[in-house]
């Protein structure tokens, strides 16, 4: 099977371990919040924000990065962090607030920290930039030719921190790649109510580095420019900006009732689900049926099991809220 | 005595709601029109109110499952 | 005949207080992320986008330092903006325009230029939304000065104070306690949903409230514990231990003469508070009683710990302030000898 083949048949399975991963995540979230959604409630408390329709821009990205890579992500994480290697027993229990979760329970779902593969993640806006910019540096100072990507929204994209980094990395010559997934939507406002520009990706050239859109939330398209950008950063030819649309599946958050999204968008929504269309071209293009299908049962097992040890794990003592505050 | 009913097409599906917050007490004067309380389903809230004038008495309390056609509390 | 009674939420007593000073000056406006055609994630803008318009009620970009820094060029233009910041948490990508420009404003100026915007922030946690979603920073902002910063402990407060804020000529930080606001999606703590009358009416910012009166201690606390300290006042009740409890509901400036007056009398004190303790509420209280007051027993304060708000439960619950906690540091102040 030639290479190119084999990242695809991996983005493929890697889109529906992450799919899978949200939908059982997603049904824990729900379990204890019915009839009344308290946000309290059930086996996992607080916001969830999940990825499901935004796959292809993590599996696109993270097929071109090595464990020494450095990722920072957002306060919708997961995809990325599945598609960057983050173990997903780990990255379960920590979501299910566990001892055995990546910080013994301590971070939960948008704090999630896998020295193993340099990913991490935080829930203010644009504030990973600055961090996968000094984690460009600090591969470039130490003579590796190791990159740095930060995964943001277009939202992040009207916050000081991204013109800041972007100018920093410029100045620099970083080797860092800033990856805008563009699902149109900042909570209930709508992308083009609060940007200046049609396309964020203009405005790298306000930092004089090169700016990519890349529509459709294709992955084998965003595979190519993301291995473009990724390979300009290790052979030092510094940032880029890449901006690629994709598709918010859910609400923002679990709870959201997306009053203020148009119902024709709504209606529409399932056909645009970038997993069931790769497939098809996947099908469409000579792999077989059953190489899919056996791809799909390993990915829905891997999560199976995810869960699982993640639902076996020991709740986290009121003592060990107090350690880790400093090392 | 009247009976606060939820009305039949308060909400769209046959789901199930449930008070979240009472803004009566029991024992009450409430006038009709008076908003009651609130119910959310899923993620949507949705306001109950007074189809008379009188003594509120509560039914159900918060957090416990209703559907639309429940009778929630009596207006004397 | 009795007055009707008409409870609301304190979401909907902040949406109410905002329209009615929106309708009485054309200089006030409201503006922030998802406050407009949302009605804001905490409910304490809805309806105002449908009375007013979208150049009085404007959905801004994720860009904090930009449009609070706009706010306060706005009131240093007469205007009266009334601005979110969603979560306080937030604070970090635009602490300037704050506690350099809108506190320093008045003073740089000798009085020339005022700065009366309202900052209304969203502050918290107990449901899990873990370390940079739960604070609640108290002592952050009160520390600065020109700041004013209150938090209402209920809905008659809210509408009271809020309407206050707008009308101050100073900068005012409105924290609103995410576990009272009256969302029914954050489970909502019902003593918080009060009796509001319909039209407007003022509580004077910087004065705190005797919730409950009483002769043994007094326990202060602000927004979510003062409802814990009224649990724990019942319960000591019972046996026969009667707690005085009051409402701060001000963090800057802080009610200090209705403190002493308390403790003057009960001799014992005991503050509650859920931000970080070192040099916080509890801290400075705890100064503010020594200094004047000479106690029957040591004084205590209930905090939260030095630590990142944990995600897990069975943490973050470990370490909130609870009425249990309380009635044992009462127990503990009144059975010193």
């Amino acid at each position: 099977m030639s290479q190119e083949n084999s990242q695809r048949l991996w983005m493929f399975k890697t889109m529906v371990v992450s799919r899978e991963f949200e939908l059982a995540i997603k049904a824990a979230y729900l379990e204890g919040k019915q009839p009344v959604f308290n946000m309290a409630k059930g086996p996992i408390p607080g916001e969830m924000h999940l990825s499901n329709g935004q796959e292809p821009c993590a599996v696109g990205v993270c097929a071109h990065l090595r464990p020494t890579d450095a990722v920072t992500s957002t306060h919708r994480p997961h995809h990325v962090a599945i598609a960057k290697g983050v173990d997903i027993g780990r990255m379960a229990a920590e979501i299910f607030g566990r001892q055995e979760g990546l910080s013994g329970g301590r971070g939960g779902h948008m704090h999630l920290f896998d020295a193993a593969v340099n990913f991490c993640c935080s829930g203010i806006i644009a504030q990973g930039m600055g961090p996968a910019v000094g984690a460009a540096m600090a591969a470039r100072l130490a003579g590796r030719d190791d990159v740095a990507v930060s995964f943001i929204g277009e939202g992040a994209a009207n916050q000081g921190a991204f013109h800041e980094a972007l100018n920093l990395a410029a100045v620099w010559k970083a080797p860092v790649v800033f990856v805008i997934e563009d699902n149109a939507w900042g909570i209930s406002v709508a992308k083009r109510a609060s940007t200046a520009v049609s396309d964020n990706s203009a405005r790298a050239a306000s930092y004089g580095i090169p700016g990519v859109h890349i529509p459709g939330n294709d992955p084998d398209l965003i595979w190519e420019e993301a291995g473009k950008a990724i390979d300009r950063a290790r052979k030092g030819g510094g940032p880029t900006l890449v901006e690629i649309e994709t598709v918010r599946l859910e609400g923002h958050f679990m709870g959201d009732a997306e009053g203020y999204r148009p119902a024709e968008e709504m209606a529409g929504l399932a056909q645009r689900d970038a997993i069931l269309i790769y497939r098809a071209r996947l099908e469409k293009e000579g792999v077989a049926q059953d190489v899919l299908d056996d791809l799909e049962h390993q990915a829905r097992q891997e999560v199976t099991a995810a869960i699982a040890f993640a639902r076996a794990g020991k709740a986290p003592t009121a003592a060990q809220a107090l350690e880790k505050v400093f090392a | 005595m009247s009976n606060v009913i939820i009305p039949a097409n308060l909400w769209e599906e046959d789901l199930e709601g449930a008070v979240s917050i009472w803004f009566f007490e029991e024992g009450d004067n409430v006038s009709e029109g008076d908003t009651l309380c609130e119910i959310m389903v899923e993620k949507s809230t949705f306001e109950v109110e007074a189809p008379a004038a009188g003594v509120l008495r509560i039914l159900v309390q918060v957090e416990v499952p209703v559907k639309k056609g429940d009778a929630i509390a009596h207006i004397g | 005949m009795t007055a009707k009674k008409r409870k609301i939420t304190i979401a909907k007593a902040m949406a109410e207080a905002i329209a009615h000073e929106m309708r009485a000056d054309p200089g006030v406006l409201v503006m922030g992320e998802d406050i407009a055609a949302l009605g804001g994630v905490f409910g304490n803008t809805r309806g105002l986008l449908d009375e007013f318009g979208s150049e009085r009620v404007r959905d801004t970009p994720i860009s904090e330092t930009a449009f609070i820094g706009a706010a306060v060029g706005m009131a240093a233009a007469g205007m009266k903006p009334v601005v979110e910041l969603m979560f306080v948490d937030f604070f970090g990508v635009c602490m300037d325009a704050i506690y350099n420009l809108a506190a320093k404003q008045s003073y740089f100026s000798g009085g020339n230029v005022t700065c009366p915007m309202v900052l209304m922030t969203s502050v918290g946690g107990g449901y899990g939304d873990a370390g940079q979603h739960s604070q609640t920073l108290f002592a952050t902002f009160g520390h600065l000065p020109g700041l004013k910063v209150v938090i209402p402990s209920n809905a008659y407060d809210a509408k009271g104070m809020m309407i206050a804020a707008i009308r101050d000529p100073n900068p005012v930080v409105f924290m609103f306690h995410k576990a009272l606001q009256g969302m029914g999606w954050l489970g909502t703590v019902q003593s918080s949903v009060v009796d509001v009358p319909d039209e407007a009416f003022e509580i004077e910012l910087g004065k705190a409230a005797v919730v409950r009166a009483g002769r043994d201690i007094t326990i202060a606390g602000l927004g979510h514990t003062v409802h814990l300290a009224m649990d724990a006042a019942r319960e000591l009740a019972k046996a026969g231990v009667e707690a005085e409890v009051i409402d701060l509901r001000s963090v800057a400036p802080i009610d200090r003469a209705t403190i002493l007056a308390s403790v003057s009398r009960t001799r014992a004190f005991l503050s509650v508070d859920d931000d970080y303790m070192s040099y916080g509420v509890g801290a400075e209280l705890v100064a503010t009683v020594a200094e004047a007051v000479a106690l029957k027993a040591r004084p205590q304060r209930i905090s939260y710990p030095d630590i990142p708000v944990p995600f897990a439960p069975e943490m973050e619950h470990a370490v909130l302030p609870s009425a249990d906690k309380i009635i044992a540091a009462v127990q503990s102040i009144l059975g010193e000898k």
